[in-house]
């Protein structure tokens, strides 16, 4: 299941960070999506010959560590999406599949004329919006 | 899901912010009006290109990004394409079109018969009125490429309507 979700402005500031678990530490959560942003640069600048298109969205699982995996998502805009996952089989096609539709609610959340570019997003709709989506995705990689 | 805005309704609301911010706003100084209708340009920009560019793969280079907003970005905005775009490969690039669709109803001067000086003053006024127009397009423009990473200054040059060509400087 999805721990966290993390969106990361283009000077790695964060724009929005949500665990969804009550059971861990935030400040470990956080630390953890530190640290993937740091990958995500390396992929980024040194594109590995096997490793996907230097101009794919989608980077794929950022780095496994102990208790959780880490993906990530580059957008056109160079805004970073982090999403932490317990799961242990996680299928590619459904993490794409969620970013997709994250991708989607942001867009509208920054569409959003009182919200100011760099600053957090404080929309509750879009905290709603993600909830759902984060639900969705643990109902559909179970089945 | 969006809703849709006929438009007339979008034309109306262009004039009429532009003359809003010349005319009350900023009445005697047309410097500040034209920063300000080129800031919500700015934002505009800011926000589309994050929509429009939510399904693509990311751009390799600066020349990826303008071609992105010559072909997809215009055809958005305004149904079609840039006809024209030329660079000079150190960073300026023109994008030209040859029937901007906001300045389609905009009159165009006819040419005095005689050079008489209240005629060019007239025509100097018109010129100054018709490049207000213009501020929020460049602002759209370098909202766009700045969200996608190309800090840039962009003109504008209504040489002969209705063509326009907006000149886009990327800062080094």
């Amino acid at each position: 299941m999805i721990v966290c979700v993390a969106v990361v402005g283009y000077q790695n500031n964060p724009l929005y960070i949500q665990s969804f678990t009550d059971a861990d530490d935030a400040l470990k959560l956080h630390h953890i999506v530190h640290c993937s942003l740091d990958v995500v640069d390396e992929r980024v600048n040194n594109p590995k010959k096997s490793g996907p298109p230097l101009n794919e969205t989608f980077l794929g699982l950022l780095y496994p560590t102990e208790n959780y995996k880490v993906y990530g998502y580059l957008t056109n805009t160079k805004v970073k999406f982090i999403l932490v996952t317990t799961d242990l089989d996680v299928r590619d096609a459904d993490v794409r599949n969620f970013f997709k539709r994250f991708h989607a609610v942001y867009v509208d959340a920054v569409s959003n004329p009182f919200h100011v570019p760099g600053k957090k997003i404080t929309s509750r709709t879009f905290a709603e919006r993600v909830s759902t989506i984060v639900k969705s995705f643990g109902l559909s990689s179970a089945g | 899901m969006g809703r849709e805005v006929s438009e007339s309704c979008i034309d109306s609301l262009l004039t009429e912010m532009v003359s809003t911010y010349c005319n009350r706003f900023y009445a005697n100084k047309p410097e500040l009006a034209a920063r300000r209708i080129e800031a919500i340009g700015y934002q505009v920009g800011h926000q589309l290109s994050e929509r429009y560019t939510m399904d693509r793969p990311r751009f390799s280079d600066h020349l990826e990004a303008i071609k992105f907003i010559c072909k997809d970005f215009w055809s958005e905005l305004f149904k079609k394409q840039i006809d024209n775009l030329k660079t000079n490969h150190r960073g300026t690039f023109v994008l030209q079109d040859n029937r901007f669709r906001w300045l389609t109803r905009m009159s165009i001067d006819q040419s005095p018969e005689n050079g008489a000086s209240e005629d060019t003053s007239i025509m100097a006024d018109n010129k100054a009125v018709q490049s207000m127009h213009l501020y929020f397009p460049c602002g759209i423009i370098r909202g766009a490429l700045s969200n996608l990473g190309i800090p840039c200054a962009v003109s504008a040059d209504i040489s002969n309507l209705p063509a326009c060509s907006f000149v886009v400087r990327i800062k080094a």
